[in-house]
């Protein structure tokens, strides 16, 4: 299908649209950071105000996968039953691929085996994911060090980019109800047009932008070569050293998965809500009677990268990181993922 | 779409003491939970938490379970304060059960220690119930003290059966103790069944499983011929959490029995 094009002059009316069908989520720029954003119809009002999704920008600190997979959600109840509830569908706008490569990794393990999580399929169903390309690369992005672009190849129900003029949107089949909603706003412009073409050399800047930040690539079988350090604990701890087990990388993390279930009293029976959890933690792998496989930090430090390079590849067929930086942005002790995998 | 997270109710029909601190609970699900031996249920107490057991019953026998459990943190503190006519959570079975079709024929060496003979006990019931299947059945089992030897009203029935040979040992005796004593590897010195290919089955406090694993070996026995119960910490039992990750495997989706050559590359499997 023909790409459509949004123009700029009528972004904040066709938002209006959607929200009056959707909760409707977009970055915006606070401070420096990019942050989702609820977006309201007074953020449309013309005013001082007035949001502008920063959709240039590179991933919000916050990664998606927390829309679907809930940092703290119930999850069960006794002797009653929990089921997901009913409730309107959201759309974000503005998902980078390296928030949308994430989220293969939480449909292999919560979609796609023998037992499935209602809740996160509820969620998942219910949400319209736009991807937004990424034109501008930072210093912390490494997503083409692991093989990915800095733009969305599957896995979104469209694609925007951003033209001079305007929303360049490539639909998929559930994308256009976003188009649905406004269909006299959008104006079907042809694949040769200049915006597409300059939106495919943006994204081969990008690309090389990329390769400028991170210029040597990695081993090409990170799952070999982390296999391989397995039992080298002298290699794990150089970089372990600085950690000051904050877990600030794993919350962060657009992949990690480990979740706790814990039950808590009521008068009759009891609610079971899932955290997320964090393998850093010493209570992570300790046994009922005290035992611990990994009660030195250094083993819990290795079990990360084992996790994410190792297992998850041989497990699943793709790495449990989609090079999004963000855990050494959050890291206190400035261990660079990177520098890790590099020295493998 | 069911909730792989929430439990069915289960009374609490009866429970006995078998030791000290382990007591054999018999429960009954609201639906039946089929499991085979060797896989594992999660067992909630409400309001105090939740904990994988394996079922020490039969799998002939399913409207009932019996959970063979040793009191030692907070959710079997508060479990142990149950009486019959309480309810409990159960779901599952999770993890995969011994593979009986590969024991047939063979001779079958099982060795438990402490209350590490729970879940044996469901393997023992299992192949005992089809004893024409198999060669013979060796149960080696050792406990603390001879007041913590658990199923004590059972091991003399289980001694008459055909094609069972049991062996006892304590590590301390008193002095009604006519068997042998020393830890559960005293058991093995000779062990009466072909090596190269006898099943061994072993379940027990980690410390016992290194040595006895290592007698096996010793012994000749194939690496993948010998079934270890690991014991990992577990929550969802489903296979997303990852607490159990033993190695590349999570305990709870190809566990929690794995074999030898599964897991002799891991760095201290027995912890």
């Amino acid at each position: 299908m023909d790409p459509f094009l949004l123009s700029s002059s009528q972004r904040n009316q066709w938002l209006s649209k959607l929200l009056e069908r959707f909760v409707v989520y977009v970055p915006i720029e606070l401070e420096d950071q990019v942050h989702w954003h609820r977006l309201k119809p007074a953020d449309l009002d013309s005013g001082a105000d007035v949001i502008t999704p920063a959709l240039r920008r590179i991933r919000a600190s916050e990664p998606v996968k927390s829309f679907m997979f809930a940092p703290r959600e119930q999850v069960g109840a006794f002797p009653e039953k929990q089921e997901p509830t009913e409730s309107k569908t959201r759309v974000l706008l503005g998902v980078k691929n390296c928030d949308l490569v994430p989220l293969k990794v939480h449909d292999k393990i919560l979609t796609d085996g023998e037992f499935k999580d209602p809740f996160y399929i509820a969620r998942r169903k219910n949400t319209i994911l736009v991807a937004a390309d990424c034109p501008v690369p930072e210093e912390s992005c490494f997503c083409n060090l692991l093989g990915l672009t800095p733009y969305a190849g599957d896995g979104a129900d469209a694609v925007l980019s951003v033209s001079d003029d305007g929303y360049l949107f490539e639909v998929g089949e559930r994308g256009q109800e976003l188009v649905r909603v406004a269909p006299e706003l959008f104006q079907e412009v042809g694949a040769s047009d200049a915006r597409v073409t300059k939106r495919d050399t943006e994204r081969e800047s990008a690309v090389a932008a990329l390769s400028r930040i991170n210029p040597q690539p990695l081993s090409p079988d990170l799952s070999a070569a982390v296999a391989v350090r397995r039992k080298d604990e002298s290699f794990w701890q150089r970089h372990a050293e600085k950690c000051v087990e904050c877990f600030g990388c794993l919350m962060g993390c657009p992949t990690c998965y480990c979740f706790l279930l814990y039950d808590q009293a009521k008068e009759k029976g009891l609610d079971r809500t899932r955290v997320w959890d964090a393998c850093y933690l010493a209570a992570y792998a300790r046994v009922g009677g005290g035992a611990n496989p990994r009660a030195e930090f250094v083993k819990r430090f290795a079990n990360r990268f084992i996790c994410k390079f190792s297992d998850f590849k041989t497990d699943h067929g793709m790495y449990a990181c989609s090079g999004c930086g963000r855990c050494f942005k959050a890291c206190m002790g400035k261990i660079d993922i990177r520098k890790v995998l590099a020295e493998l | 779409m069911s909730n792989p997270y929430e439990a069915i109710p289960a009374i609490i029909l009866k429970t006995f003491d078998e030791t000290p601190n382990i007591r054999t609970f018999v429960l009954k699900p609201e639906q039946e939970i089929p499991f085979m031996a060797g896989q594992f249920i999660e067992l909630t107490v409400p309001g105090f938490g939740e904990a994988p057991f394996t079922p020490s019953s039969s799998h002939f026998k399913r409207d009932i379970l019996e959970m063979t459990i040793m009191k030692v943190g907070k959710a079997t503190g508060a479990l142990f304060g149950l009486k019959p006519g309480d309810t409990v959570g159960v779901r599952g079975p999770y993890g995969k059960p011994y593979p009986l079709e590969k024991f047939a024929g063979k001779d079958i060496y099982i060795v438990g220690g402490g209350v590490g003979l729970a879940p044996l006990r469901a393997l023992f019931l299992a192949l005992t119930h089809e004893i024409d299947k198999y060669k013979r059945i060796y149960l080696r089992y050792g406990a603390r003290t001879p007041n913590d030897i658990v199923y004590r009203h059972l091991l003399p029935e289980w001694e008459k059966l055909p094609k069972v040979d049991v062996d006892l040992s304590v590590d301390v005796s008193d002095e009604k103790w006519m068997k042998k004593v020393g830890v559960v590897t005293c058991l093995m010195d000779e062990i009466p069944c072909d090596e190269k290919t006898s099943i061994a089955v072993v379940c027990g406090p980690p410390i016992m499983m290194k040595f006895v694993n290592q007698r096996l070996l010793e012994a000749g026995f194939q690496g993948e011929n010998i079934y270890l119960s690991m014991e990992t910490n577990m929550s969802c039992g489903v296979g997303q959490c990852r607490h159990c990750r033993l190695g590349p495997y999570l305990t709870c989706k190809d566990g929690p029995v794995l074999t030898w050559a599964q897991i002799k590359d891991i760095e201290n499997p027995f912890v």
